[in-house]
Parts: C-alpha cells; structure tokens; sequence
C-alpha cells in the first residue's frame, strides 16, 4: 500500500523491491488477498493470491467469474458500496462463501487504490482452531463458575455495573423469596430495607472502586419478614467493560437472635423476668455523673418471706416473687427500673426525682405490694420494708448509691417492718465507718497484727496453774485497742471469721511449741483456744490436726471452746464435727453454758469434757446469789464434766467455787491475761513456786 | 463545546442519486467537530483502557460529562446520587456506555430538530427493553443498553440526508419490519445495517453489530432479542400499533406474559435515561441534585 503513495521520483522503491513484495504477497498462504475492479457499472475480482486460493478453494481463473455479492452473500443490493469505498479504508465483519458453499466469517478489509476504480481485499477468518479452543475453555471457566454459585448455598450476587445485578444464585432467591428475573437488574434495591439502603450503596460504590468491604443490612422478604445479613462485597473488573462487585450474603437473623437471648438471659432474673443485679450496676452506672442530683433509688426487701418459704414451700415463694415483681412495674413511672436484686429483695432506680418524690413513690410502692393476694390457699399481705436514697454530693460513684439505699432498708427493718426509711447521714457515716473498719481487719489479719494473750487457768483444788485460755487482741494504729466482742462479730459478718481463727489456731500452737522449748516441763500444759459458730464445719478437724502437726504438739495440749449458741444452730452437724475433733484426741469445752438454751437430753449425748460457767453467774454470787452457778456445777458433775468457773474477780468467789465443786477456776484476781513472752516468765517463776 | 453545528450535507442532498458513500464519509467529517467525543470513541474498546484514562479525556468535553454523570446517578444505574466523580461514573455506567454516549454526541443525535419524529422516544424504549430482556437471551444488559440506544443511528443518517423521502417511508410502513424493506429499496440498504456498518467503522464489537445485521433472519436468535426490543418499543410508542406474537419474533424465548412487567419497566425508566442521554434538565426532583 505504501507504494502508491506520492513520493520525489529520486526516492522510487526499485522495481526488483517491488517485484519481491508482490510476489511473496502472491505465494503466501497466510494471507488471503483479492483484488476487485470497477468494470462497467458493476465490481468484479480480477485477481487473487495463493492464501485467498487456499482459503475459497477457487483457482486464480475461476475467481474472475466469482460475483462479488456471490462471494460476500449478506451483503445484498447496494450494500457493496458500503465494503468497496471510493476514499476509504473499510472494514467489516461478514461471512464469506467458499468454492464448496461453506460460509467463513472473516474480517473483510479494503483499501482504494486511488481513482477509487480498484481495491485490495483482504479476508481474515474471525475464528480459527486456537481460537475455538481459548472460547472453548473460557466457556467451560465460565460453567463452571455459574454451576458453582448457583449451586452454592451461600447467597451470591453478581453485578455487571454500579448497582445493576446480572446473576442472583438460588439461595439469594430463597433468602428473599423473590424469582430471579425480579431481581437482576435494580430489582434487588428493593429488598433492602429502606434505612439500611444508604450504606449499602456506599459499600457498592467502595467496591467498584477495588475495595473490598463488608456491611450489615436487612433484607425484607417478599412475605414481609425481615432478615438481618452481612453483605461482603468483592470488587470485579472486566477489561475494556468496567467495574463490577460479587456480593456474598451471610444471614445473621437467628444467630443474633441467639445471643440477644444470651445477653438477655445473663441480665435478667428468670424468674421474674426482671433486670438483674449485673444490668442494675450497668444501669446506674451509665446513668450516674459525680456532683450531678437527680437519680433516686429504692431498696424493697420483703417482710417474713423466709416464713412464706417454709411455710408455704418454695413455688409459693416463686409465685409471691413473681407477684411482687409485677406490681413493682404496675406501679412506678414509665422509665423507671425495677430490678430483682436478689432472693426477696428488689431495686427500683428513678431519675429526675428529689428525695420527696422518691419516699411518695415508695409510699405507692408500699401500699401496692400491702393489697391482699391469695398464695397456696392461704390470705398475704406481702409487706416490705423499703430504704430510700437520693443522690447527694458525698456520693463518689454509683455502686455507693445502692449501698446506701441498702443500708436505708436496713434501718427500716431494725426500725420495725412494713417501713419506709430514707438513709441519715448518722447511719451513713456509721456504716461507712464499719466498711472501713472491717477493711483494716481483714489488713490485721494479713499482716498477722491480731496478737494473743494468754490468761492462765488454775486448779481449784490444787490451786496451780494447769492451762491457758487464748485470746485474741487487735490493737488499732489510730483506734487504739478494740474489743474482741466488736472485732470477731465485724469478722463473722464479712467472711473474716475463718481466717481469724486459722490464725488464733496456729499462732496458739507455735506459742505452746516455744514455750515448751523455752521451760520444758514448766511450760502451759495445755491451752484452750475460742471456736466461731461459723468455724464449725468439716474443715475444722483437719485445720486443727494441721496446726498440731505443723508445730509438733499432742493434739491433748488443745481445748477447742465453743460457744453453747454455736452448738444449737444445727445440733446434729455440731455433734458429728466435735466427735471427730474429739477423735482425734482433743478435749472440748462448752463457752457461757446456761446462756443458752440448750436441752439439756442433748448435752448428754454431745461428746465434750467440760462446761465453762458464764461470768455472768459467778458474778451474781457477790450479790449473794450463787443458785445458778452451783446449779450448773452440779449438773456437770452429774453428767462427768469438769468445770471452769470464768471471771473470777476475788479470792471470796474463788472459795466460795471451789467448795462449791468447780474444777478450774479463771480470772482477774488469780491472773490477768499477758503476752506469750510475760507467760513464760510468769509460768516460771509460779509453777516452780507452787512445787 | 456544547452547541456543534451540523456538517455540511448540502451536496448529499442536491445529489440527485442517494449515494450511501457519501453519508458514511460525512461521520467522518462530523467526527472532526467533536474531537474528545472520537477520542473516546476510539480509546473505550481497547482492553487496557481504565477508567481513570476515560474519565480524563471525557472531562474535557464538560456537556458529555455531565450526561454520563447524570447517567450514572440515574434510577437505571441505583446508585441514588452516590456517583460525584467522573471516574466513578464511568466505572458505573461502563465503557461501553460511554462509548455509546460520545457516538451519540459525534452522530449529532442529541439534537432532536434534525431527527426523524419519536426518535428518542422510541430509542429510550428500545434500549431498556433490550437490557431488560437481554438476561433471557444471554446478553449484557449493559452491552444490549448500548446496542439499543445506537440502532437507530442509520434512521437518523437517512433522515438527515432524505428528509422527504425518509418522511414518506415512515408514514407509509408503519412496522419497523415494513419500514427497513422500504428504506432498502430507497437507498439500497437499511437503516439498521447502515448503523451496524457505521459501529464497525468505529471499532464496535462484531456483537454489537451482528443484531442489526441479522435482525430480519428470524431462523437465528442473533437477532431475536432486537427484533423484540423493537416490538415492545412499537407497542410502547406506536399509537393503534398492530401487535405481533412475541413467541415469533423472540424465537420462542418469550411469551406474552413476559412482557407485560418488562413494559412496566420500561416506562418507569425511559423519562430519565432520555433526560441524561439529551442532557435535558429533569426539574427539581431529578438526579440534577444528586450531582454534588
């Protein structure tokens, strides 16, 4: 083609080059040429190569009698034109028929040859082998792409441009419950729900621009149900299309459904159905602001429901929880939270309330829970006693505020039932105090900062020292020293209690194991050591033997005491701890007998050695009354216990005991109580005097 | 940019023979006077164009773009006014589409004054119909969009250069089937063809221009979804239209029943996508607002 071109005459290509060109161009079988010419009106083929030869299978004279609209049959009347052009390079995608009639769809090309009365015509079948065999596999890509998604139970979309969807799988169509043809296209837009519309778009639009993202949205069914999915969006680019995305959808429906029963169930009571105490903190915490006014709460706890319990059974308990629960939410305001704190105690939390509202609300409260109700048969009136608080500044976090409306109902309570108290500042202060206070203890105990005294314990005949009584001590840094009678209480009331007397125990034990190192035969032979009520279970035993062995002692130089109370809580459980204490070897005494109320058929069957008598009655003899006191000496020599007689003040009761019949005697006038050091001393110097 | 003169068809006209040559040679010519719009033409079908290089050239032709914009934000697309920079446009709607648009641009088809009565009435209808029917055939939506919204460019082309004659067969053959025999025996070949021979020109894919050439064989599906397109437009956009059975002319891939929802959609679309193609304003409610 370069040839025609006009060029300076100097620069002509030279015919031999020309010659070349024309006759490779003749002899090639790659490359189908034919030459058309305008003959008369008509066109016609006045030549081909040997590719064109080969490609029509007519022979270089028969092309000549080829018609061109017999050669090229789609293009009919004057549409040759269209391929033969006087000024312009054309090309066309046309079948063309061979010698045998097959059709070959080839790409047509033509050039003019200047005039405009001849063309090249150059045909290029559009499909040969390699290429049916590249649409071959791209076809069989493409199968099984479309098996694999719209087999696939994960529901798939597939867009062809911005939001327009070109494939949905079955399970998408299931998900909705829509046919495919409702939603390729845009038609898919119209599942989402209408307030989650715009983030989905907003995922599309990140995804066509080659991110890959993921959002969660509702679907609406077509029979109105609403599904909650994630829709994870892939980006998709086809070459010289655009962009597209694959969008997979995850239904979450009832997963979340699951664990919003979860979470519902971990925050509420349910039995009742109400908040729990978990959600109650959560409450008043998201709700609490330090200085802020405004938040009131009300601690209920229902009166004599233990006795509905054990009266009535426990479903009737249930069902007078239930009862209460549902009359708190009758009665308070709409916004208020009514929570089940635990067993029978409820909180309602208000907000935007002073201190008179809040008491008028447990007045209503109150008065609600009084109505009658009818439970297992038997008339209720279901009272509470009911503790009001409302925020004030000394209110440093929110967890103080129930607190103090907990200790407000603990006033009610103490005030008498069925009360309402609002919390004073008195008891506040008092109760903080206590709050304080059992932290240090609990401090004391750590540190080993409860020390022991020991008070010496003599023999009434003999009148020499034969044991001691361990007692505990606690010497505050700023309080100075504090009572047993306020400290042991304070530890039994916080769970102290244990380790106080693991420590009363073994401190007992190493003081004995020293001083029996230090006076050998002189030492304490035995001493006695306080046991809580709420010490006394199965471990008890194996704590005491433990103590024994870790300092090497016989288990007969301890005395356990307990109380007679102690013994009455659960008489049976009582009996079998002490007869494995007393298995082991170690004597028992029984504190403060005829305190009690003990029956005294059960005394008999309880294995103890001895009977302490209450400071009470030796201190009636001064008064000239010793009725009891020899009563209860009597009655244990009746039954062969011994007896220590405690609080012996002066020598006139010391006597009066021992002709009496008391077995020991302790107290003020005989020995005062000292420390470990002092009794060493002190047993030294006495023993070996009395010998 | 926005207001391009017609070429001089003058000596086509006065040509007492209709020469078909001299229409094609006058694209060219047209092509000329919009440069961005051939730039585009020629650069959207290559396999390694992006939408970043498309989005460039189009920007400069800010009428063309803003139509793409405006396509791109319109109900066809769903993508409610998301679509703010021309790159994501062209991403959005496609290249092809784009493509379409600068042809349309470049064969003066926007300007409704010299075309033939209904033309984009009847071509908005034809495009969606062809991209809505076209998952039935197995076809692009977005490719038989395209195909729909250029078939009738060859109408345009014979009408601008024979208006009278070109009256004269549109009111004598009220089919479209009628009209390509008529216009074949006028001009010696048919509008849809002479279309397909323009697109090949400019570098359309052979899948483009197959349907216009086969449209009248209806022993092949190559022109099946076309020829429906045409007949949902025609019962669209033809008042006392004579409706020919569906099954027929869709090579049994359609029934009646399928194409009542198809003209329901059509309808509810065709006001928007002929707004964004003239580049017509759509009042204060249309995708104008979405453009930010």
């Amino acid at each position: 083609m370069s040839v025609t071109i006009s060029v300076p005459d100097d620069d002509l290509v030279p015919p031999e080059i020309v010659s070349t060109i024309f006759y490779s161009a003749t002899v090639s079988d790659n490359l189908a040429l034919l030459v058309a010419e305008t003959v008369g009106t008509e066109q016609r083929l006045t030549w081909c190569n040997e590719g064109a030869v080969q490609m029509l299978g007519y022979g270089l004279a028969d092309v000549r009698t080829v018609a061109l609209d017999h050669l090229f049959p789609s293009l009919g009347g004057g549409e040759l034109k269209l391929l033969l052009r006087r000024e312009r390079a054309t090309r066309m995608t046309l079948p063309v028929r061979t010698a045998s009639g097959a059709v070959i769809e080839s790409l047509v090309t033509t050039t003019p040859v200047p005039g405009g009365r001849m063309w090249t015509i150059r045909l290029l079948a559009t499909s040969n082998e390699h290429e049916r065999a590249l649409r071959a596999t791209a076809d069989a890509h493409e199968r099984r792409f479309s098996a694999l998604t719209e087999r696939s139970p994960v529901p798939t979309l597939l867009s062809e441009q911005g939001m327009r969807l070109a494939h949905v799988n079955d399970a998408f169509c299931t998900l909705v419950g829509l046919r495919a043809e409702q939603l390729l296209g845009t038609g898919w837009i119209n599942t989402i729900h209408e307030d989650d519309l715009d983030g989905v778009i907003e995922q599309v639009a990140a995804a066509l621009d080659g991110e890959e993202v993921e959002t969660q949205a509702r679907l609406v069914r077509d029979d109105g149900a609403v599904r909650t999915t994630v829709i994870r969006f892939s980006h998709l680019f086809t070459p010289g299309v655009g962009a597209g995305f694959v969008g997979t959808i995850e239904d979450i429906t009832d997963r979340l459904a699951f664990e919003a029963k979860l979470a519902h169930q971990a925050n509420h009571d349910p039995l009742t159905g109400l908040p729990n105490r978990t959600l109650l903190a959560q409450y008043v915490a998201e709700r609490f602001r330090p200085g802020a006014k405004g938040l009131g709460c009300l601690f209920l706890d229902i009166d004599n429901f233990k006795v509905v319990n054990d009266s009535l059974g426990h479903t009737a308990g249930d069902e007078l929880l239930v009862e209460v629960a549902s009359r708190l939410r009758a009665t308070v305001r709409p916004g208020d939270l009514v929570a089940r704190f635990g067993g029978d105690e409820f909180v309602v939390v208000c907000e935007k309330v002073d201190e008179d509202a809040v008491v008028a609300l447990a007045g209503r409260v109150s008065e609600a829970l009084a109505r009658p109700m009818r439970l297992g048969g038997v008339d209720i009136r279901p009272y509470a006693s009911v503790g009001v608080t409302v925020q004030t500044d000394e209110h440093a976090a929110a967890d103080e505020l129930i607190r103090d409306c907990d200790i407000a109902m603990y006033q009610a309570k103490a005030g008498g039932k069925g009360r309402i108290t609002v919390l004073d500042q008195q008891a506040r202060a008092e109760a903080r105090d206590k709050l304080r206070l059992v932290a240090e203890l609990r401090d004391a105990i750590e540190r080993r900062e409860i020390t022991l005294t020991y008070q010496p314990i003599f023999s009434a005949a003999e009148g020499h020292p034969v044991a001691v009584e361990a007692l505990a001590r606690w010497t505050h840094a700023e309080r100075g020293v504090i009572s047993p009678a306020t400290f042991v209480p304070l530890a039994e009331e916080s769970g102290l209690i244990a380790g106080l007397g693991l420590l009363v125990l073994d401190e007992t034990c190493r003081q004995l194991a020293e001083w029996d190192h230090l006076l050998g035969v002189l030492a304490p032979p035995r001493a006695n050591v306080n046991v809580s009520a709420l010490q006394l279970d199965d471990n008890l035993p194996g704590h005491v033997a433990a103590a024994l062995e870790r300092h090497g002692l016989s288990p007969s130089r301890i005395s356990v005491e307990i109380t007679e109370s102690a013994l009455m809580k659960d008489p049976t459980s009582a009996r079998d701890i002490l007869q494995q204490l007393r298995d082991l070897g170690i004597e028992l005494a029984i504190d403060d007998f005829g305190t009690g109320y003990s029956s005294l058929a059960y005394l008999r069957h309880l294995p103890v050695d001895c009977l302490k008598v209450d400071r009470s009655f030796v201190a009636e003899m001064a008064g000239g009354h010793s009725e009891i006191a020899s009563a209860v000496i009597a009655l244990a020599a009746t039954l062969n216990l011994c007896t220590v007689a405690e609080g012996v003040e002066t020598l006139d009761q010391a006597e009066e005991l021992t002709r009496l019949g008391a077995t020991y005697l302790q107290g003020f006038c005989l020995a005062e109580p000292m420390t470990g050091g002092h009794a060493a001393a002190w047993f030294a110097a006495h023993v070996e005097e009395s010998r | 940019m926005t207001v391009v003169p017609m070429p001089d068809w003058a000596e086509v006209n006065d040509a007492p023979v209709f020469d078909i040559e001299h229409v094609l040679a006058s694209i060219d010519t047209m092509a000329a006077q919009r440069p961005v719009a051939a730039q585009i033409v020629s650069v959207a079908n290559s396999e390694d164009t992006s939408a970043r290089a498309l989005s460039r050239i189009l920007a400069s032709d800010v009428a063309l773009a803003s139509r793409v914009m405006k396509l791109a934000n319109s109900a066809y697309f769903g993508m409610r006014g998301r679509v703010t920079s021309l790159q994501f446009a062209v991403t959005v709607v496609g290249f092809t589409t784009v493509k379409t648009m600068a042809t349309v641009a470049l064969t003066n088809l926007d300007d409704e004054s010299r075309l033939p009565e209904n033309f984009w009435d009847v071509t908005t209808s034809l495009a969606l119909a062809a991209s809505t029917l076209a998952p039935r055939f197995g076809e692009r939506p977005q490719d038989s969009l395209c195909l729909g919204l250029l078939a009738q460019m060859g109408a345009a082309l014979l009408h601008h250069n024979d208006p009278d004659g070109y009256e004269e067969i549109t009111s004598e053959q009220p089919t479209y089937r009628g009209r390509r025999a008529a216009e074949t025996r006028r001009y010696g070949i048919n509008s849809l063809r002479l279309t397909a021979v323009a697109l090949e020109q400019w570098g359309f894919p052979a899948t483009l221009t197959l349907p216009l050439k086969e449209i009248d064989d209806y022993q092949t599906l190559d022109g099946a979804l076309l020829r429906s397109a045409f007949e949902v437009a025609a019962r669209l956009t033809t008042d006392d239209y004579e409706e020919v059975p569906i099954h027929r002319l869709s090579c049994g891939k359609l029934v009646e029943a399928d194409v009542v929802p198809v003209m329901d959609q059509v309808r509810a679309d065709a006001g928007e996508l002929r707004h964004a193609m003239l580049g017509e304003a759509t009042g204060p409610e249309g995708p104008d607002d979405w453009i930010a």
